[in-house]
């Protein structure tokens, strides 16, 4: 284009003269130079370390979650045959002590010996004190870890004994004496009056009641005893109680009491357990446990804390039941779930003493390694040839097997048993419960109650607190950086935003702090008065600017443009004011003076005072400035050449704002909203202190939750370093930062693309 | 420029050519300004402008730059509100009706006032989006209708053959040229009475200027056409008569043709000239 005023401009001065290559200036082009690749490789060195920082959290994350999701190994030491086991009777049992130092070997002739786990050299022998004449015919054991075995005999009688092992250090050095001991007494107790053979034993011993068990063929015994240790001369009484109980019509495979007293199963024909109802004394009912015809019970054994029973099959089978409680309040025995092995019969199964796991040994001498809530099979593998005997140490890391007349030492790998993606993310039928569900309860009294690891409600609770939070900020935050953006004064823009902005530095510990113990309180009080602020304030608004839009233009007028809004103050402070002061009236005129008791008696809505709605109030207070903020920017930032565009064609403001300002700014205001999320998901002190902490999957805004963030927090200092609880709480960290990592991407993405869709502009 | 146009095979000469034997004395007045002075807060930007934009005619703002010749033309459809600051005395007869008088439908009169800015300036829309959109800020939505006007004033733009196989496609695709034309299109799609160009061709190449310039000596006979323009040449080629413009007063005022080759006053002469710039 022809620019006349370049033609005018002629050079009329001589040249400058100036000289662009001495020494000194070629000298100071080189430092530039320097310094620019200088800044560039501490530019790049920075952005690499970021991404290098964060691939390695994630790294480090996965190093410590992934071994829980290993199976488990088993290491075999040579079988060793020693001297000693070939004078001893057939074996009957085998134990392992707490230090899997001392291992013991019950055997048909009632002796007791007890060895060395490691060189299986002879320590110690005890002969039972068996009456002459008489064989053992059954053996039980009682709960795992009691260490407590009643011997069955064929002249109907029982002996009791258990063995226990006393660590001490005679000259600083560690001794283990193994010893067998008689609580009941060295006699044997009658179980049988008639003196047959007794085929099959339970025990269980319950705060000093001894339940005995014993079949003689067809025919049921059932013996209470109390015993009664008198405090002040230590003489043991024993009070004994029989129990008669319908009999049964098939010859019985196996008796088990549950160590409450409460049930009692005898597994009998091909597949059937009938339930006895202890305390009534009534039979429960008979359940069948395998549903094809030709297999057959070929073990029973209860798993830890003896809620559960374990039916191993002919073919290799294994299933768990339990007694669930139904609808009409029966319990009844309910198949759980089911494991495989191989196709040989199920000869023993030995429970974990510390954990819902267990081991099972086949007929062919497989041994396979199994959970029962995490419903997983860790390992399958052959440890003998043929027929084996097991046992399994306490702390569940070694085995001892007897084969073929040597002994085989078996080191166990087995650290995370309890994980697997259906005991995390599905429904688990946990003991106890009546059907499958989420639950997270990672610690519990005691070890015969299994920690739920579920993190279906942690998540849930996450998603549950970022939505109610987003459904307060999202629209607020969104409007008002449209209209501070779009509408308002400069001035006041100018002081506005970074007000809101500077909301974004208030430790969020605060918020929560304010949250929990004042608003949690006060919005439990004022409930209608709450509701009807939600409520009224929109509306009041609008009526506000229906008003103002039929006063007088010269009321109007006297407004500078954009200042409208400050009019709004004294409106939402006269709405707040009324609705929270109406609160008191309108409870007693609508909800009989207690919305609460209103909601959770006639509506049936459950009420938690620390709830969603404190959560979503105090979250969305902390999210608003980080939408407004980026939304703010996204909106002023749409070229002002499209706004007057829109202008110029007759549209007014507020069709501009809808049909050009909007859709520029979306993927602005969209990221904003992304980020404001995964500014909620990863938010940690408000919902710690204003949830409950309650880890239950309920949409219901009146009851708590417990996020991810709020759970490591809270369970952090007491889990086990490497423990389960201990990973699986590092998974839940994995499980958030894919969630605001996910969340924090797909905004970006977004946003990338559309700035390349509108890149022209 | 001339060079390019030859090659592009319009005889510019001919441009200008019907306009001989215009007088202002003879003209219908589309906008009439009795007098007008406008501030920036309290800085003064126009000085007692009285002029009257003749209706079906093409008329150029020339003058230096901040001389208020881009002011003027936002006063004429009240862009100038949007401005932070800017007050006006004085009015402006559409029609013989003033436009600032109080109660005044801004929208409406933007409407019947179009406006193409300097820099082209699509929605983030398809082409044929930014067409209706003025149809559909009316409320008009029945698609034959839209159809109808998106070709009508496609073809009007001089543009329908470059885009009628991509009408779908975004408007951000098209060149700097093909979008002021289409931001034409977009403009007489509603209709207007009076075409406001500012600055039109300032951010586009030669080739594109010449169909622009083309493009609004076809408008004239429909609209009335006021334009402002740094080029001196670009307002010889296409306007009827010329207004020149310094330091926020109207210097002179007349036919296109009396104006470039016999000025009234010193200052236009020094001007186009080329005394400064």
């Amino acid at each position: 284009m022809n620019d006349l005023a370049s033609e005018t401009m002629t050079a009329t001065s001589k040249p400058l003269g100036l000289d662009f290559n001495t020494p000194a200036l070629q000298r100071k082009r080189r430092i530039r130079a320097l310094k620019d690749r200088c800044a560039r490789w501490a530019v790049s060195l920075g952005g690499m370390a970021v991404l290098g920082a964060i691939t390695l959290i994630f790294f480090y994350l996965g190093y410590v979650v992934l071994p829980m999701f290993q199976g488990a190994s088993i290491e075999p030491r040579k079988p060793v045959q020693v001297a000693w086991l070939n004078e001893a009777g057939a074996p009957l049992l085998l134990a392992l002590e707490e230090q899997n130092q001392v291992a013991m070997r019950l055997d048909q002739k009632g002796q007791v010996q007890f060895f060395d786990a490691k060189q299986m050299q002879a320590l110690s022998k005890v002969q039972l004190p068996l009456p002459a004449d008489a064989q053992i015919t059954s053996v039980a054991q009682d709960q795992p870890g009691s260490n407590r075995i009643a011997l069955g005999l064929s002249n109907g009688q029982v002996l009791v004994f258990q063995h226990a092992y006393k660590i001490t250090y005679p000259n600083d050095i560690k001794t283990i004496t193994p010893s067998v001991e008689y609580p009941f007494g060295d006699a044997p107790i009658v179980l049988d009056s008639q003196g047959r053979e007794l085929d099959h034993l339970a025990l269980s011993l319950n705060s000093g009641t001894l339940m005995l068990a014993g079949s003689t063929g067809i025919e049921l015994h059932v013996l209470s005893l109390g015993r009664e240790e008198n405090l002040m001369t230590g003489e043991v009484t024993l009070s004994e109680e029989r129990i008669a109980l319908p009999q049964i019509a098939e010859p019985i495979k196996a008796l088990i009491i549950d160590p409450r007293q409460m049930w009692m199963y005898v597994v009998n024909g091909r597949a059937t357990a009938d339930v006895f109802d202890l305390r009534s004394k009534t039979l429960n009912g008979r359940y069948k446990l395998l549903a094809d015809a030709k297999l057959e019970v070929s073990n029973a054994t209860p798993l830890l804390g003896g809620i559960s029973l374990l039916i191993g099959d002919s073919r290799g089978g294994i299933g768990q039941w339990f007694m669930v409680r139904q609808d009409d309040g029966k319990a009844s025995l309910t198949a759980i779930r089911s494991f495989q092995m191989a196709d040989s019969p199920i000869v023993q199964i030995i429970p974990e003493e510390r954990r819902k796991g267990f081991f099972a040994l086949d007929a062919k001498g497989n041994l396979g390694i199994f959970h029962s809530t995490a419903h997983r099979t860790l390992l399958v593998e052959p440890v003998a040839e043929g027929q084996a005997l097991a046992t399994l140490s306490p702390r569940a890391n070694r085995m001892l097997v007897e084969s073929d007349g040597q002994l085989q030492r078996l080191i166990i790998d087995n650290p995370h048993p309890e994980i697997s993606w259906s005991s995390l993310w599905g429904k688990v039928w946990y003991e106890n419960y009546d059907a499958p569900s989420h639950v997270w309860q990672s610690t519990s009294a005691s070890t015969d109650t299994e920690p739920k690891l579920s993190l279906a409600p942690l998540a849930f609770g996450t998603l549950k607190a970022a939505f109610y939070a987003m459904l307060l900020a999202a629209p607020l935050a969104i409007a008002a950086a449209l209209y501070t953006a779009y509408f308002m004064a400069p001035v006041l823009r100018r002081k506005i935003k970074p007000v809101i902005e500077l909301m974004e530095a208030l430790p969020t510990v605060i918020l929560g702090f304010f949250a929990g113990l004042f608003l949690a309180p006060y919005v439990e009080g004022h409930l209608p008065g709450i509701f009807s602020l939600l409520i009224f304030t929109p509306i009041g608004i609008l009526l506000a600017g229906y008003l103002w839009s039929r006063l007088p233009e010269s009321i109007r007028l006297s407004v500078p443009d954009g200042w409208e809004s400050v009019l709004l103050i004294p409106m939402i402070l006269l709405v707040g004011y009324v609705s929270l002061a109406m609160s008191g009236h309108l409870e007693n005129w609508l909800f009989d003076g207690n919305m609460r008791l209103w909601l959770s008696n006639d509506l049936g809505i459950a009420f938690d005072q620390r709830n969603a709605l404190v959560v979503g109030l105090a979250m969305g207070f902390a999210v608003i400035p980080t939408i407004f903020s980026i939304a703010e920017d996204a909106v002023f930032s749409v070229p002002k050449s499209l706004t007057f565009g829109s202008l110029a064609l007759g549209a007014t403001p507020w069709q501009t704002l809808t049909r050009v300002v909007i859709l520029t700014a979306s993927p602005g205001i969209f990221s904003a909203v992304m980020i404001g999320m995964g500014r909620a998901v990863g938010e940690t002190m408000i919902v710690l202190m204003a949830t409950g902490n309650t880890a239950i999957m309920d949409m219901n805004i009146f009851e708590g939750l417990r996020t991810l963030a709020a759970n490591v927090a809270v369970e952090m200092p007491e889990s086990e370093v490497g423990g389960t609880h201990y990973r699986v709480l590092f998974l839940s960290a994995l499980v958030l930062l894919g969630f605001t990592f996910v969340m924090n991407t797909l905004a970006e993405v977004v946003r990338q693309r559309l700035r390349v869709k509108y890149a022209s502009l | 420029m001339q060079h390019e146009a030859h090659t592009h095979g319009i005889d510019m000469t001919a441009l200008g050519r019907e306009r001989q034997g215009l007088n202002m004395a003879n003209e219908q007045v589309a906008i009439d300004v009795p007098g007008l002075n406008l501030f920036y807060g309290d800085k003064q930007a126009l000085f007692d402008v009285q002029m009257t934009i003749p209706k079906k005619r093409v008329t150029a703002f020339i003058g230096p730059s901040g001389c208020g010749k881009s002011t003027l033309l936002r006063t004429f459809n009240r862009m100038n509100d949007l401005v932070d600051g800017c007050r006006i005395e004085g009015e402006i007869n559409l029609d013989g009706h003033n436009i600032y008088r109080k109660g005044e439908d801004v929208a409406e009169l933007r409407r019947r006032v179009g406006m193409v800015f300097q820099k082209p300036n699509p929605f983030p829309k398809s082409i044929y989006e930014n067409v209706v959109y003025g149809l559909r800020i009316q409320g008009i939505n029945q698609k034959r209708v839209l159809d109808e006007a998106v070709e009508w004033s496609l073809k009007n733009a001089a543009l329908w053959d470059e885009v009628k196989d991509r009408l779908h496609d975004s408007a951000l695709g098209l060149s700097g040229g093909q979008q002021q034309r289409l931001i034409i299109a977009r403009t007489v799609a509603v209709q207007p009475e009076v075409l406001l160009l500012d600055e039109p061709c300032s951010a586009l190449d030669p080739i594109s200027t010449l169909k622009v310039e083309e493009l609004i000596y076809e408008l004239k006979s429909k609209y009335t056409i006021v334009i402002v323009t740094h080029n001196m040449q670009q307002a010889a080629r296409v306007s009827d008569y010329t207004a020149f413009m310094y330091m926020g007063k109207l210097i002179e005022f007349g036919d296109t043709d009396t104006l470039f080759t016999n000025p009234a006053k010193k200052q236009t002469e020094d001007y186009i000239t080329g005394r400064y710039g």
